[in-house]
């Protein structure tokens, strides 16, 4: 997952403004950036660039970006009959706990630089989830 | 039996506990001390007393923690404006240490945050089976949210359940001890009128559908699985139960942060300058608005000219009174960006009832997370600035209290 940062201010909010990935190296390997400068997501797998300390929060990562791309295939199927049906909006519902609560890990790791598995395995190192995660 | 009292003034930086356990072996979770004396004993402060073991114990019911409510539909207890405001108070907000490493509960010296997923009646299976999606309230349940937070008022610990967000469960509950402040965050904090009444004050984050959008799209896009259509899909689904559970709660907030996109670049809707909007309400106990040069009246004000050179958008404020749903509201509203420390301190300048303690101690507490999204746009600003708000709220409740018998008892 790529790391985005906007103009000169980390964290600025807002949509990806046309130009800048499609000509950043970096970023424009995870979008396809089209004639226009437009983006589309690539289906590629970016590199995770989270501090991710223990092999526990590592895999909790990639087991939540499993679960969104599989939530939302769930989703597109359930609301291809109607899409104002309760299942539906409860599909991309879910959708959205589970977005958030990816971002949540992100933003712990990367801001805030904890893992949250931290003072857990102080207490038991010798888990497997404890392992160290070594790139 | 003898009976000690002892007068206190609760001030922000003072404890109420001396050493508490969190529960004695009565079984009750108070703030309990126990003195030892021998014999008799002059207290400087109080009366004296002849009691072997003697319990003290500082009052529940006279001592109230304040509670805020936070109306967000962006996760909880990880927000920004959380952030933003457990900082005024002063510490790092953490989760529970030892506990539950998917706990949604941040602890800082003074606040506790709750997140009112907590709160669940139904977990994601449940959900699922009955149709419902989180902002329905038949998925959540308001008694326990109203005992819970009663019981934290007025200074009673309690077991409160976690919501896993990861799994979609319910897990064992976790101790919350009641705090200074405690602050409820959440997709309902002001829908349930029991829960509305405890709140000393509440405040409603109103995010329009294209920065939600735009925000959506940093958050998901780098993900895979996600596409500008998911996260627009996901967005529209959810809305008709957000605008008819969530959105109305907005009319009952002290105050209400807009975020919509901003009116200085024609045709802009990328999210990325924002035109904010202070909305508080006229007559809340304890709180006075902020304002621009005279209070009550209408001011449009660009500060950027002469004394200060502001690039690029620029900055424009806006300042009046309205209403809002019925109620007699003041906005103070910022378009725009800062670019650079001097833009910040030079507007705080202007700004009035702010309730800083120093002179740019908004530009601080901005400067100090200036990596948080928001920080340089009116999000940072206003959060900043209500947590300043609150912390004013906060002393000034407790000290209109300044006589807070503690009773002691033979133990």
């Amino acid at each position: 997952m790529a790391t985005l940062r906007f103009h000169s201010l980390i964290g600025n909010l807002g949509s990806i403004p046309a130009l800048s990935s499609c000509s950043n190296p970096r970023m424009s390997a995870s979008f396809h950036c089209n004639s226009k400068g437009e983006k589309r997501v690539s289906r590629m797998t970016v590199k995770a660039m989270g501090a991710a300390k223990y092999k526990g929060t590592q895999m909790r990562e990639k087991q939540l970006a499993e679960m969104i791309e599989k939530k939302v295939t769930e989703a597109k199927e359930v609301c291809e009959g109607d899409e104002t049906s309760d299942e539906c909006k409860v599909a991309w519902d879910e959708v959205e706990e589970i977005s958030q609560a990816k971002a949540d890990l992100r933003l712990r790791l990367e801001i805030e630089k904890k893992d949250p598995l931290e003072f857990f395995c102080q207490e038991n190192p010798e888990t497997e989830e404890c392992r160290v995660y070594e790139d | 039996m003898a009976v000690c009292t002892i007068y206190t003034t609760q001030s922000l930086k003072s404890t109420c506990s001396i050493s508490t356990p969190t529960k004695t072996h009565l079984g009750f979770h108070q703030k309990q001390v126990v003195f030892y004396s021998t014999g008799k004993r002059t207290s400087k402060r109080g009366s004296s007393s002849s009691c072997g073991p003697c319990v003290i114990t500082c009052s529940a019911g006279d001592s109230q923690t304040v509670v805020i409510g936070l109306a967000a539909d962006s996760g909880c207890g990880k927000s920004t404006f959380m952030r933003r405001l457990t900082s005024v108070f002063g510490g790092a907000a953490e989760p529970p240490k030892g506990g539950n490493p998917d706990s949604n509960t941040l602890i800082s010296d003074m606040t506790t945050v709750i997140c009112l997923d907590d709160y669940h009646s139904l977990d994601r299976t449940g959900r699922k089976e009955k149709g419902v999606t989180a902002l329905d309230p038949k998925a959540n349940n308001f008694d326990l949210m109203y005992e819970q937070v009663k019981a934290l008022k007025s200074g009673v610990a309690v077991d409160k359940p976690i919501y896993n967000h990861v799994t979609g469960l319910l897990d064992p509950p976790e101790l919350i001890k009641p705090p200074k402040i405690l602050v409820i965050e959440g997709l309902h904090p002001m829908f349930d009128e029991r829960v509305r009444d405890l709140l000393d004050f509440s405040i409603y984050l109103d995010i329009s559908n294209e920065v939600k959008f735009a925000w959506k799209i940093q958050r998901d896009m780098a993900e895979r699985g996600h596409s500008l259509e998911s996260i627009k899909a996901s967005i529209e689904a959810r809305k008709p139960d957000f605008d008819a559970f969530i959105d109305p709660q907005k009319q009952y907030a002290d105050a209400v942060i807009e975020v919509l996109p901003t009116q200085l670049i024609p045709g802009d809707n990328e999210g990325r300058v924002l035109r904010v909007r202070l909305i508080m309400k006229e007559g809340v106990k304890h709180f006075s608005p902020v304002y621009l040069f005279d209070e009550g009246s209408t001011i449009s004000w660009i500060p950027c000219g002469r004394k200060l050179t502001c690039s690029y958008p620029g900055i424009k404020f806006h300042y009046g009174p309205d209403t809002y749903f019925g109620n007699e509201v003041s906005i103070l509203e910022m378009d725009g960006q800062f670019d650079r420390l001097d833009e910040l301190i030079y507007v705080e300048s202007h700004l009035s009832n702010i309730s800083a303690k120093f002179y740019g101690e908004v530009t601080q507490q901005m400067l100090k997370h200036a990596d948080f999204p928001g920080s340089n746009n009116g999000t940072g600003l206003f959060q900043t600035i209500v947590g300043l708000k609150i912390r004013d709220l906060y002393e000034q409740i407790t000290a209109s209290k300044t006589a807070a018998p503690l009773e002691a008892t033979k133990a």
